[in-house]
């Protein structure tokens, strides 16, 4: 039961590993084309923030809703969680190179132009700044609270902790719903200056829950492999499923309710995000984007003995993990590169954040006993079985 | 039209699925279950194996296409409309149609289905042998000609088992 997870040497190695190559390829990087080495680093670390903050967001969906299947794994959204102060370190580091990639952090942009005038009382570059360490203290503040009770109800127990860590659970979903949103707004939005979409934000969201849920799927899968979680069984599995099943329904519909929209309308100020997203060779990757998000995982997950196959949903998890990555590129770059480019720079920024990220949830992975030992609902979890 | 039934009444799940499984090791055949609750034991120990979502899967399937070509056939060939010199194969607007209406489909398609399986119609007389499974028994029922065994000998079987009562009724 208190099994702690034990990492092998390697797997510190391989993430510095992952780090150091990762340094020297986005090093080439600044040196060759530092606008798009920028962008990477964007790119990146919103990717490994959504998933963090889709995996805290699944950690607060259990308490709020009191499931009791999922109460052993919570370690792992856990570990994820931990991983926030590093993202938003990250995101600081922006301030280099914000002219880079925010066309209004450009000083004279505002000048000729009506739109970033307008909207410069809010995007400009302090207040940008402002806004990302008020965010990023909420959640830490608010991850670190709640793995401290966590951890406090494994040495003493009862179900204090559990009303408790619901409570905050409803404050840190509320807080994130706001943060969140003005994050995405913020950070990848700006970005084409002149557009905006209403929907972008609970977009991103979905997008963020969908993907996390697939990254702890996938982590428990991992351990479960190397012998952590002996208990996990089809049920589990089957649970895993239906949320990623769940998730690539809500995802598909609003990808595509803010596609229909913009294209139905057929405003000119609108449809440049998709004409942009349509030609130079982009339209593999909008393609791609929904069939790996979409259409794979959806027609893969409906017959209920996929479901519960351990090798499909590991695979699923990865695929999705490659797809949310399709996503953010799509995303971002269209905006400050007319083709696509996948190279050095691209590899580099991928390996590095990889590598920072491995290194930082198996860190926290190792800290604490992986399987809850007082939580009030870790029976039904060990022996949960559904049909 | 009436037929003999064998009717046993447990008061405990657990009983009721001993008296299952000693049903099934001497062959005797079960016609029906009535639990107070739904009980996935039940369902596997009948051997009853549900299709039921595979036909919801077809429905949509079916669904989709046919509604995607009948939309296809009224804005494009039938009858062409220029909604803001939009192509008339609008495939992006035909989508949401597609969801809702495939939706309904699955859902009434379902339903009838289901009655038809299920043999219930409006205005159907409900047969229910004990009225205690509303409660907080559960009933096992046995038609006599089918069972292959005597009273007597499913009598001891069940009550070995922990039933509260067993007789003899025509329904």
């Amino acid at each position: 039961m208190d099994t702690n997870v034990t990492l092998s040497k390697k797997y510190n190695m391989i993430a510095f590993g992952l780090m150091a190559i990762g340094l020297l390829a986005l090093a080439y990087g600044f040196f060759t084309t530092a606008g798009r080495t920028w962008a990477n680093i964007l790119l990146n670390n919103y990717y490994f923030l959504s998933l963090t903050m889709g995996a805290s967001f699944f950690f607060c969906l259990q308490y709020i809703t009191q499931s009791g299947w999922s109460a052993m794994f919570r370690r792992v959204p856990e570990a994820i969680m931990t991983y926030i102060p590093y993202a938003g370190v990250v995101m600081l580091l922006l301030f280099f190179g914000v002219q880079n990639i925010y066309h209004w952090a450009i000083h004279d942009a505002s000048v000729n132009d009506a739109i970033i005038a307008h909207k410069s009382p809010y995007l400009n570059v302090p207040f940008f700044f402002i806004r990302i360490l008020i965010i990023f203290a909420a959640w830490i503040i608010l991850t670190r609270y709640l793995r401290k009770l966590s951890l406090e109800e494994d040495k003493i127990g009862g179900t204090q902790y559990l009303e408790k860590i619901e409570f905050w659970s409803k404050v840190f979903i509320f807080v994130l719903a706001i943060t969140f949103s003005i994050g995405a707004f913020d950070w990848i939005m700006s970005i084409e200056v002149h557009w905006f979409s209403t929907i972008f934000a609970f977009k991103s969201f979905a997008s963020a829950f969908y993907h996390g849920t697939a990254l702890v799927a996938l982590i428990v899968i991992l351990l479960h492999e190397r012998g952590y979680f002996p208990q996990l069984n089809e049920s589990h599995l089957l649970d895993f499923s239906r949320y990623m099943f769940g998730l690539s329904i809500i995802w598909g519909y609003l990808y595509f309710a803010q596609f229909m929209l913009i294209w139905f309308s057929n405003l000119p100020e609108e449809t440049i995000y998709y004409v942009k997203r349509w030609n130079n060779g982009w339209v593999v990757f909008f393609i791609l984007n929904f069939a790996i998000n979409w259409l794979i995982p959806f027609v893969l997950l409906l017959p209920q003995k996929l479901d519960k196959n351990i090798k499909v949903v590991k695979y699923i998890a990865i695929l999705l993990l490659v797809g949310m990555w399709l996503e953010q590129y799509e995303l971002v770059m269209p905006e400050l590169t007319t083709t696509p480019h996948f190279g050095i720079v691209e590899i580099g920024g991928i390996v590095c954040f990889a590598g920072l990220f491995m290194f930082v949830i198996g860190r926290a992975l190792i800290k604490a006993p992986l399987i809850p030992k007082n939580h009030p609902y870790i029976e039904e979890s060990l022996y949960h079985h559904v049909h | 039209m009436s037929k003999p039934y064998f009717i046993s009444v447990f008061d405990d799940e657990q009983k009721l699925l001993a008296g299952i499984k000693a049903a099934k090791d001497k062959n005797v055949k079960i016609d029906e279950i009535y639990t107070p609750y739904p009980m996935h034991e039940v369902i596997e120990a009948m051997g009853k194996k549900s299709r039921f979502t595979f036909a919801a899967f077809v429905y949509g399937f079916l669904a989709v296409i046919s509604i995607l070509s009948f939309l296809y056939y009224t804005s494009v060939i039938d009858w062409p409309i220029n909604y803001g010199g939009k192509p008339t194969s609008a495939f992006p607007s035909f989508i949401i149609i597609t969801l809702v209406l495939t939706i309904a489909s699955i859902t009434i398609l379902s339903l009838f289905t289901f009655s038809i399986r299920a043999k219930i119609y409006p205005g159907k007389k409900y047969i229910m042998p004990d009225l205690r499974a509303t409660d907080d028994k559960f009933i096992m029922v046995f038609e006599e000609e089918n069972s292959g065994s005597k009273f007597e000998d499913l009598n001891k079987m069940l009550m070995d088992c922990g039933a509260e009562e067993v007789y003899k009724k025509e329904l």
